[in-house]
């Protein structure tokens, strides 16, 4: 298949504490389609953001494998660029700075163009020369997907990007996030732990058991069901939250 | 309030002192021989001041001062990131240092006028070794401490180890650096004036254990509130060097 842009197979992946191994992640396998936008969730500590650390090629894996655009994943690359849950700008450069930081060895004009254009991206023209310290948590992720984004990565890799912030501003950033999928066109895989984040942003929505972490299943959601007071979504929503509670006695009746 | 708090309660104490030191002279309850008056110490400065004196040896202990200071600055910040940086630079060092700082740096003046002579060597040997332990564990301390959040974000983008320390790490670690180079440059003054008391024929130093030996007290008190005054100084320089060179420090949340 030629537009596939990230392939995992048989992935796992264990961390070693006290000289004991333990499995975080097991038998993994996902195949993502240029363009697309995938949501993961599950309990926390089940391993998503290792996952996504390991698609970055910030953390190494042994079993199995990882392909990024058709190469196999060894270290980080400019083709895949990452935003947390912390919008982790550093706090003592200046926002057009942070946003540069990926652009280590691009040429002062093109590095100037690739930073005002992804500010522009993100809204936040007027803001170049503040410090991260003045600026909202909504307004840092901001100049974070800025920064993830400023290299023209074909791959973004989202961890919990809005968890931190209140609910209106979540919801508004999750607007803008859509909208500039649309506008980039970039693959996109977003961890979050909002169930309604994750049916309202992707196309589809890998659901991971607790430890160790596998995937249980991959919904497709269609176009209908993006909506937050629709019917579809509602049916969505009870579907994820059946995964996740199907092995407790109490199946939660508060969910929709 | 704050205002008025601000200009004048740090002079308070020192009106306090003042008023208490001529009440005791001028009344005649302390013999001069033990402390002088106000006016003859104040004398004794105008003096020092005309005939070039006080300038000469404080020209001579600050030039010490810069040299040594400026050679602890450069092997306290090296030591201090590489160790920061590196766990082998760590274990090959941390021993030694640690053990190495627990001796006063008035120990070593004897073995360093053995090995170096009372000349210039000797000070700026003993202004090194006094000012490089605050500045090489206050460097270690920021460097060690940068968050593996940020490291993560240089791996990310895959910025060489040397961009790494000039973009994360350093950058992290200035507060605490500053914190090392306020200490070592009060040790390093203290440290010249010792060493200038013990032996030595020229600098503030000398000159305070010349009075001592002319019995001249109102110039001793001059020489120590001259010391005092000129630490005090060189502290808050490195005070507005730090804000002038952490502009990100000060900005709060504005918008
Ligand atoms: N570097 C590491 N060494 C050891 N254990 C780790 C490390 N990183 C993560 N873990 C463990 O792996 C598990 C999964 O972590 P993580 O991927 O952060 O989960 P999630 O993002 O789903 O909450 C957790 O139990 C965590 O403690
Ligand atoms: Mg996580």
């Amino acid at each position: 298949m030629a537009d596939t842009i990230l392939k995992i197979e048989h992935l796992n992946k264990t961390f070693e504490v006290d000289k004991e191994k333990i499995d975080i992640l097991k038998d993994i396998n996902l195949e993502i389609k240029a363009g697309e936008f995938i949501t993961i969730v599950g309990h926390s500590g089940c391993g998503k953001s290792t996952l996504l650390k390991i698609i970055g090629g910030l953390v190494e894996y042994t079993d199995g494998t990882v392909e990024r655009n058709g190469k196999k994943v060894t270290e980080p690359g400019t083709d895949c660029g990452m935003v947390f849950q912390e919008h982790r700008l550093l706090p003592w450069l200046k926002i057009k700075d942070n946003v540069a930081f990926g652009l280590d060895g691009v040429p002062q004009d093109e590095r100037e163009k690739l930073v005002k254009e992804h500010i522009n991206l993100v809204h936040l023209d007027g803001f170049e020369n503040v410090y991260p310290a003045q600026l909202s948590g909504g307004m840092s992720q901001r100049a974070a997907i800025a920064r993830g984004l400023v290299s023209n990565p074909s791959i973004l890799l989202l961890d919990e990007p809005f968890g931190a912030l209140d609910a209106l501003t979540r919801i508004q950033m999750q607007r803008e996030i859509q909208r500039i999928w649309k506008e980039k066109k970039t693959t996109m895989i977003m961890v979050t732990h909002d169930i309604d984040e994750a049916i309202y942003l992707g196309k589809r929505i890998v659901v991971m058991s607790a430890r160790p972490g596998e995937i249980k299943t991959i919904l497709n959601v269609d176009s209908a069901a993006k909506n937050r007071g629709s019917a579809d979504f509602a049916y969505y929503k009870k579907k994820i939250y059946d995964h996740f509670f199907e092995d407790a006695e109490d199946a939660p009746e508060y969910i929709i | 309030m704050e205002k008025i708090k601000k200009v004048l309660f740090p002079f308070l104490i020192p009106v306090i002192v003042l008023a208490a030191w001529i009440y005791a002279t001028q009344l005649g309850k302390v013999p001069s021989s033990l402390l002088p008056g106000v006016s003859s110490v104040g004398e004794a400065f105008k003096r020092q001041i005309e005939n070039g004196q006080l300038i000469q040896d404080l020209g001579v202990s600050l030039g010490r001062v810069v040299k040594g200071y400026a050679i602890s600055i450069i092997l306290g910040i090296l030591l201090g990131a590489l160790m920061g940086m590196s766990k082998s630079m760590w274990h090959l060092f941390h021993g030694v240092t640690t053990t190495i700082r627990q001796i006063p740096m008035m120990a070593w003046i004897p073995m360093i006028i053995l090995w170096c002579g009372i000349k210039e060597l000797s000070k700026v040997v003993i202004i090194v070794i006094a000012a490089f332990f605050p500045i090489m564990t206050n460097t270690l301390g920021g460097i060690s401490s940068t968050p593996k959040e940020y490291i993560e974000v240089a791996k990310l983008y895959k910025l060489s180890r040397w961009k790494t320390f000039t973009k994360v790490y350093l950058p992290h670690a200035i507060p605490q650096i500053f914190v090392g180079l306020k200490l070592g440059l009060g040790t390093s003054w203290m440290a010249v004036v010792a060493a200038e008391l013990i032996a030595s024929v020229s600098g503030i130093g000398y000159r305070l254990s010349d009075a001592r030996n002319m019995m001249r007290s109102d110039v001793m008190i001059v020489c120590m509130i001259v010391i005092g005054l000129v630490g005090a100084l060189m502290d808050k320089i490195i005070t507005l060097l730090f804000g002038v060179l952490t502009p990100w420090e000060k900005k709060g949340k504005a918008v």
